[in-house]
């Protein structure tokens, strides 16, 4: 009987066995395994002692089972198995595939690896970025929530000074002021890392006098340097043009930043702050920045290391800062396309340098750059007649509200109504005619950006046109261009200064 | 004479099947990931009570993306299906109501475990609300790298076939 399905089936990597239905082997051809007659074929292999079931099916039905892995004597057959029912039993046709299936293996092994791998890494993208969210969503609330009792301690200090004060007092209110700027600092540059991490930081390409930021950082840094016992020298090219289109704040930023570090690092010596035109071509210039110290330098295997957040070469506790400095320097320069280079010696000092291209504008262009005037002047400038300007006061946190309160009332021009809820604003500016408002973006109920638009929108000139001064806590520039796109004339930032507030209510009252 | 069971473990590839069947019948474990294909069957005698035990025989299936294409001949004559995922990996779990509806339809009528594997890759809190968020309700969270639950999963399925029996 073997012979004659021998002869049907016959393949020389095949092995016929032929079994009751009970399971006892009846004939085996033995061309793979040994298998004895009379023997269990359910004890052959565990494969068959599940295929009971099989024998009781109807006769010529076939099951077969692909890429089942045998050990026989410690050796891996991987095999077929075509199992068809006959009338007297079961016949087992094993197929011997081990090379075919090995190499199947290969290629299973490394797509599933390839997928496995893939996976997980957009796993991992997606977890850094939910992390990178919470940051920048953290640092922004957090930012948030000191800027408006920075705002009234800042402004406080400085409605303080302006009364009488002994000497000892005096001297306190000064380190106050001093302590509430380095607060102020330290919280523009964790808001600066969170708004670059989180690409929300846009160069600007304003007209500005690059010579003026000489001499503002001439004059601050000297102060500095003589405070530490340090010597500031600071030069420019006198061929650098006057007035760049460019990022003046950041540019501060920067330069400030490599300054107040060099200052940090440095107890002996001179602080350099060198500034160089390489070249200029059509209406561009490329100007050269230098920061150099004579201070603690940077050994080569940080040189890199500087320039991560948090990171400091000297971690004494003596000095003070956030440790982004650096970090933010670096990424803002990156933004503007250019990069910060270094050359240091340990104990000798260090040199930052880098590039800026500036557009720079025909000299018919700048007559329109507004110097900078004194707060005097500013409210001077309001008219000759001192009649007080009517302002609406719209601020719902309460200590912001009486500092800019006492603010504004100092200067005896101003006649000032409070409102604390966006939904009551509307009705104030109906029923009284005010000179200008001044409009925290954040409000209960209805926000200050809502209340603009309605503003805007009103029928009636006198009310639609009344000039309203942002004010917000929220630094980002989107929230920004939302205030001013509902018709804010312009948005202070918080904290801000007094005169930074006069300065805008006069130009808005002009 | 003692009786055998055939179970069945199943699942998309790199959930670990092969490692918590390892993990149950030679309480090991290896880092390395092999693939299996096809189907590599080993056997495991348990002790259900004191003068009760059941040898089982265990079906280590090749892991699929699809669920729908493993072959029915793997199928044939089980007794118990093991479904196991990868609670690291959400395509692996992502359509378990449909994977499991799948195996229900092809062996009705017997005990199956689902199993969220990797357990010791998230904390238990988070597990639970990952778990939650995707509306899943396992029998067991197993580590066959720590061990953790393994064997009690083989031995409930393997009470239950008792019961059943």
């Amino acid at each position: 009987m073997l012979r004659e399905y021998q002869e049907q089936y016959a393949n020389t990597n095949e092995q016929f066995v032929f079994v009751n239905k009970i399971g006892v082997v009846l004939e085996s051809d033995n061309v793979l395994f040994k298998i004895a007659k009379d023997s269990s074929i359910f004890d052959f292999h565990l494969f068959f002692e599940s295929l009971e079931s099989l024998f009781d099916g109807n006769e010529e039905e076939e099951t077969k089972f692909h890429c089942i892995h045998i050990y026989i004597d410690s050796d891996l057959y991987i095999v077929d198995i075509l199992a068809v029912v006959k009338r007297a039993g079961v016949l087992l046709i094993i197929k011997n595939l081990t090379d075919h299936y090995n190499s199947y293996q290969t290629i299973t092994q490394t797509r599933n690896e390839s997928v496995i791998k893939t996976e997980l890494t957009v796993l991992k993208n997606l977890e850094l970025q939910e992390r990178e969210r919470f940051k920048n969503s953290f640092i922004q609330n957090f930012s948030h929530e000191l800027r408006n009792p920075l705002m009234s301690i800042m402004a406080i200090s400085e409605l303080l000074a302006d009364t009488k004060m002994s000497n000892e007092q005096l001297q306190m209110l000064k380190f106050l002021k001093e302590s509430n700027m380095n607060l102020r600092l330290m919280l523009e540059d964790t808001l600066s890392i969170g708004m670059i991490d989180a690409g929300r930081l846009e160069i600007e390409k304003k007209l500005f006098g690059l010579q003026r930021f000489f001499e503002f950082i001439q004059f601050t840094y000297t102060a500095k340097a003589k405070n530490k016992g340090l010597k500031f020298v600071c030069s420019w090219d006198g061929k650098i043009p006057e007035f760049v289109e460019g990022d003046r704040l950041r540019l501060f930023q920067i330069v400030t930043n490599l300054l107040d570090n060099a200052l940090k690092y440095t107890e002996a010596g001179t602080i350099t702050f060198e500034v160089q035109l390489n070249q200029k071509r059509a209406n561009k210039a490329s100007v050269q920045f230098r920061v150099t110290d004579t201070g603690l330098g940077i050994s080569l295997e940080n040189k890199e290391a500087i320039f991560e957040s948090f990171f400091r070469e000297d971690a004494s506790e003596n000095i003070k800062g956030t440790g982004l400095g650096l970090t933010i320097a670096k990424r803002l320069l990156e933004l503007m396309g250019s990069k910060i280079q270094l050359t240091s010696e340990l104990g000798k000092g260090s040199d930052f340098y880098f590039d800026v291209l500036f557009k720079y504008p025909l000299l018919s262009s700048i007559e329109a750059i507004p110097r900078k005037n004194s707060q005097e002047a500013f409210i001077g400038s309001l008219g000759k007649e001192q009649r007080k300007f009517k302002i609406l006061l719209v601020e719902d946190d309460e200590y912001v509200q009486t500092t800019l309160f006492k603010i504004l009332l100092n200067t005896n021009r101003f006649k000032i109504d409070l409102a604390y809820d966006g939904a009551l604003v509307f009705q104030e500016v109906v029923s009284n005619n005010y000179d200008l408002i001044l409009m925290d973006a954040n409000l209960p109920n209805v926000d200050g950006i809502q209340i603009t638009k309605l503003i805007r929108d009103f029928p009636f000139k006198n009310i639609k046109d009344i000039p309203i001064i942002g004010i917000t806590a929220n630094a980002y520039q989107e929230n920004i261009d939302q205030c001013l796109n509902a018709g804010m004339r312009k948005v202070l930032i918080k904290p801000f200064e007094k005169e930074e507030l006069l300065k805008a209510i006069a130009k808005a009252l002009k | 004479m003692l009786k055998s069971k055939k179970i069945v473990v199943l699942g998309h590839f790199g959930v670990g099947k092969t490692s918590l069947i390892r993990r149950f019948v030679t309480d090991t474990f290896s880092d390395n990931y092999t693939v299996t294909i096809g189907v590599h069957i080993t056997k495991k005698v348990v002790e259900i009570s004191v003068d009760k035990t059941m040898s089982l025989i265990l079906w280590d299936l090749e892991g699929t993306d699809d669920i729908a294409s493993i072959r029915k001949a793997y199928l044939l004559g089980t007794h118990g299906a093991v479904f196991v995922f990868d609670i690291s990996r959400p395509s692996t779990f992502q359509h378990l109501k449909e994977d499991l509806r799948i195996v229900t339809e092809q062996m009705p009528d017997i005990p199956l475990m689902v199993v969220g594997n990797k357990s010791d890759l998230a904390e238990e809190s988070e597990l639970k609300n990952r778990l939650q968020e995707n509306s899943i309700s396992v029998d067991f969270l197993t580590s066959a790298k720590m061990g953790t639950a393994v064997n009690e999963l083989f031995l409930k399925l393997a009470t239950l076939l008792s019961s059943d029996a």
